[in-house]
């Protein structure tokens, strides 16, 4: 059976783990390339941005992905928002995948054109000892959060990005990044130690003092010292 | 408690070292009938298992039938917390802050397979149960459970406090009480929550594929199949 012999090697593979990053690696670029006439994009991106467009491929049956050097991601994804023939004006997601087995982690951003009734996905490959790609939120806004879930889950950092900070798990948390394939399942502690630091938990473990602030009144933690005269307290009592 | 008098001026015991008294017996009787027939449940609805405790209070399975005329929607006028769905590392010290904040008496009942085990959830970010975080009087089992599975668990519940005493001080103590140190703690001592929540079934050959067993790197002595 053909099917179980590829199910077997793919579970090999992710047995491995990220064992280190090999430079010459393939990546989990497998499909052959498409015809760049076949998106009305790619040919575009070819003249403009020549080497820098590193693959073409046709998934899913319809579904075309374009790997690109990740030190140009801003500048191509930039040039596909503003050029007008292309007007890539919607950022739909930025997430990551781990293949595992040592290979680049991806870092995918799907691209929709609201003008052009268009979608394009743009794959950015980083070396496991490199895990560093400009951000795109200049660009979008929305890339805001969906790049901080994806630092918090795959440990991509995000140079530029305006506030690069964990959005799931807490501040605190100590155990890595969860969907990366070397995290194993359960987490590294064990459950009575996850069970302790959750239910030790603040909530400035999870949001800023100003996040926490209602009406002029400043969050104090519990067991702080009080003298029931708030900064709030005495605004109120003088209006 | 005091002493009252007797025929023939012999003191008569109102709490005996022995067997209840009629007094005690009936006032149980009747502090238990009132507790059981009007518990107010704090509903803890996070997955599924909230659709069906919604179902189960709407008209046609009716919980008002029990005494639950109304959810309670803030702990301090509920007697019964009902964890409803799966509680994830975040939002246990929420579960526990709800829990203090319940006045006394109070019961818990764990409804679904995750709020009482993790269920299908052996991952990372899962408590392996609620009962690592506040003591559980009735676990529902089910995925979710349906409306007739909660409801007779309620019953359960009346049944257990129909055997409970206001005068059984040790069980109020040992169950629920108010201790300032318990608060926002684990329920549970940290070799027994090791003990029932280590990995079972598929996620020990999960633990495989991820390479926790395999390098030995990363095993952990407190698992029990690691």
């Amino acid at each position: 059976m053909t099917m179980s012999k590829d199910f077997e090697s793919a579970v090999e593979g992710l047995a491995q783990g990220a064992a280190g990053s090999d430079a010459a690696a393939a990546g989990a670029r497998t499909g052959p390339a498409a015809d760049a006439a076949s998106h009305a994009s790619v040919p575009g991106l070819r003249a403009r941005f020549g080497d820098a467009i590193l693959h073409h491929e046709i998934v899913a049956g319809d579904e075309h992905v374009v790997y690109v050097q990740p030190e140009k991601i801003v500048e191509i994804l930039g040039w596909l928002r503003d050029e007008p023939s292309e007007r890539y004006d919607y950022l739909k997601d930025v997430t990551a995948v781990d293949y595992g087995g040592g290979r680049p982690l991806q870092v995918v951003y799907e691209l929709w054109s609201i003008p052009y009734r268009r979608g394009l996905r743009v794959k950015a490959e980083l070396p496991l000892d490199a895990l560093e790609i400009d951000s795109v939120t200049p660009l979008w806004h929305a890339a805001n959060w969906l790049e901080r879930e994806v630092y918090d889950m795959f440990g991509i950092r995000f140079r530029g990005h305006p506030d690069l900070r964990r959005i799931l798990m807490p501040d605190t948390y100590a155990e890595g990044h969860p969907l990366r394939k070397d995290f194993p399942l359960r987490g590294r502690f064990s459950r009575a130690e996850q069970t302790r630091r959750a239910l030790s938990l603040g909530l400035e473990d999870v949001y800023f003092p100003e996040e926490l602030e209602i009406g002029g009144v400043g969050y104090r933690p519990a067991g702080s010292a009080s003298d029931g005269k708030g900064p709030g307290a005495t605004e109120g009592g003088a209006a | 408690m005091g002493m009252t008098t007797g025929a023939g001026g012999r003191p008569l015991p109102l709490v005996g070292q022995g067997e209840a008294s009629w007094l005690t017996t009936k006032l149980d009787f009747v502090v238990n009938w009132a507790r059981r027939n009007s518990l107010w449940p704090m509903p803890f609805g996070t997955a599924c298992c909230a659709i069906e405790m919604m179902a189960t209070a709407a008209s046609r399975y009716d919980l008002a039938r029990f005494g639950m005329e109304r959810m309670s929607f803030s702990p301090r006028q509920a007697d019964l917390l009902i964890c409803a769905g799966r509680v994830t590392y975040k939002m246990a010290p929420v579960l526990r802050r709800i829990w203090d904040q319940m006045p006394q008496p109070k019961w818990a009942i764990s409804m679904g397979a995750c709020a009482s085990s993790g269920g299908v959830f052996d991952v990372y970010s899962m408590v392996q149960g609620i009962d690592t975080i506040i003591p559980v009087d009735v676990y529902v089992p089910g995925c979710p459970p349906r409306p007739e599975g909660l409801i007779y668990g309620i019953l359960l519940l009346h049944e257990k406090i129909k055997g409970e005493s206001v005068f059984d001080r040790e069980l109020h103590r040992q169950l629920r009480a108010e201790d300032p140190d318990a608060v926002g703690k684990p329920n549970l001592p940290e070799e027994v929550i090791q003990q029932i929540t280590g990995p079972f079934g598929n996620s020990t050959k999960q633990n495989r594929v991820s390479g926790l067993v395999s390098t030995g790197a990363l095993a952990r002595p407190g698992d029990r199949l690691s």
